[in-house]
């Protein structure tokens, strides 16, 4: 299983990317939670050349999305923790088009508006299908 | 006059479901619009709606050919989750699926290349090969494709006669080195037709997140098993072959390497199996019901990194279990690859991103 680097956190700190990083199954998380700027954060992580990883959709209780956006940094994975309001967020696809297929395919699956973005051509699904159904519980209830 | 070529979702020259629409001006490509998700599962859905034990047997059907790698970083999460740590022993047997794996996965990646290129004794040759991972394989797990090897603290079966592998690898190893490792890399026309073609810059590669081999022929190192190791890869050592062409023959180059170095890593962990358990038994409960939290774990698959996100809200059942796979990063760079290349070339610049469709759309 991957280990955390011995004092990555204090790099962190250097780099500017704040400190209250955790390690914790895997992967740096950034707390206190839900207080970045993903915009922001990515153009920071893309001058620190750090590579795009992923960004996992939960649904929450209150309707709203979490989304933890992954990057890794010199083989250390780091993840920042933010929510949609009211299902929306900023696009980061036109800073760093590696998110371009990820947004997209979170917007089908979660009826998550990634606002700003030029392409909304459907990917995983067809062309008039309807979003938000294929991995979102919601629809159960 | 410029010309539209759809092709797909289901033709005879696609080996798996997805649309690919080439813009033409003439014989020369000018834009390529991709569409996927036609090999939808619903596995992460269904995922959630299933315990941790049968999601190893779910995730496992994600992909035929990377199956392994996929029920290995459920397992790794879940460990993370429930404090399970396998055994030294069920470590290496990890390593030595994971690299058979690899192995049997870059032939028959090899194997469509030269098809392809048009050299088909070489596919013969590669088919030929896989065909005695596929016998290892077998004999270590009793199973071709979905080896059901992994479980939450270990690895279901022992190796009991490693040196059968070893023997089985000795041949494999003349095979790549006499008959893959010289045509890849030295023949003359399989330099032609594959050098300066369907080039992925190191700027393009580094952009689109691009991973796997397709990233390293592109002159980005990246490789999981070094930068974050997982298993026992630590303890054995390697080489991470790089180039920096970014062409076809580049991803030649570096999956032909790719093939010595797994046999390195596998001579190294069946020689120096440690003996002792393969497995850890946690306490049923702790099996069904694991504590809230997230974990993450990370795998470097043939075709690149696999992400395995698993949320447990403390049930039987986990909250999230998102896969992120190696061609759902790897294959948006196709539209860069074919840009300004001949038609006639493009099957073989997108067999060269090593695609899989089933791990794209799960």
């Amino acid at each position: 299983m991957a280990i955390a680097l011995a004092g990555f956190e204090e790099r962190l700190k250097e780099l500017g990317l704040g400190e209250g990083w955790v390690w914790n199954n895997g992967s740096w998380w950034l707390t206190p939670q839900e207080a970045i700027d993903v915009r922001a954060t990515t153009e920071f992580m893309l001058k620190l050349d750090a590579r795009f990883v992923a960004i996992t959709a939960i649904e929450r209780e209150d309707k709203e999305i979490r989304l933890d956006y992954q990057w890794d940094l010199n083989g250390q994975l780091l993840s920042f923790i933010t929510a949609t309001a009211e299902r929306q967020i900023p696009s980061i696809a036109d800073l760093s088009p590696a998110a371009d297929w990820v947004e997209r395919e979170t917007r089908e699956y979660f009826a998550v508006e990634f606002t700003g973005r030029e392409n909304t051509k459907p990917l995983m699904t067809r062309a008039g299908d309807a979003i938000g159904i294929n991995l979102h519980k919601e629809v159960e209830k | 006059m410029s010309f539209r070529i759809p092709i797909g979702p289901y033709h005879p020259a696609l080996e798996e479901p997805y649309k690919l629409e080439l813009v033409c001006d003439g014989e020369t490509v000018r834009d390529a619009v991709m569409h996927v998700g036609f090999n939808f599962r619903g596995i992460e859905y269904l995922a959630e709606r299933r315990n941790y034990l049968q999601g190893i047997t779910l995730v496992e059907r994600v992909c035929g050919i990377c199956s392994n790698v996929h029920s290995l970083s459920f397992c790794q999460s879940v460990e993370q989750l429930n404090g399970a740590t396998p055994p030294e022993r069920a470590l290496y047997i990890r390593v030595i699926l994971a690299e058979l794996e690899r192995l049997h996965s870059h032939f028959l990646w090899s194997g469509v290349a030269a098809k392809l290129i048009g050299f088909k004794t070489v596919f013969m040759t590669c088919f030929t090969l896989r065909e005695k991972v596929m016998d290892a394989l077998s004999a270590i797990s009793g199973n071709r494709v979905n080896y059901g090897m992994n479980r939450i603290g270990g690895v279901n079966r022992d190796i009991a006669d490693p040196q059968a592998v070893l023997n089985i690898l000795g041949e494999m190893e003349h095979g790549i080195t006499s008959a893959i490792i010289p045509i890849f890399l030295e023949d003359r026309t399989v330099a032609s037709r594959c050098k300066g073609v369907g080039i992925l810059t190191n700027a393009q590669a580094k952009a689109m997140g691009a991973v796997g081999p397709l990233a390293r022929a592109s002159g980005v190192p990246q490789d999981i098993r070094k930068a974050a190791p997982y298993a026992a890869y630590e303890r054995f050592e390697f080489n991470v072959p790089v180039e920096t062409d970014g062409d076809v023959r580049a991803r030649l180059v570096v999956h032909a390497l790719e093939m010595i170095e797994s046999c390195r890593i596998l001579r190294q962990a069946l020689s120096t199996l440690p003996e002792g358990p393969f497995h850890t038994t946690p306490p049923t409960a702790a099996r069904f019901k694991v504590p809230a939290g997230t974990a993450i774990s990370r795998v470097e698959a043939p075709r690149g990194e696999v992400v395995y996100q698993i949320t447990s809200n403390g049930t039987e059942t986990p909250e999230r279990v998102r896969v992120r796979t190696p061609t759902f990063m790897n294959m948006a760079t196709v539209r860069f690859t074919v840009l300004g290349q001949e038609l006639g070339d493009s099957p073989l610049i997108q067999a060269s991103c090593d695609p899989c469709y089933s791990c794209t759309d799960r």
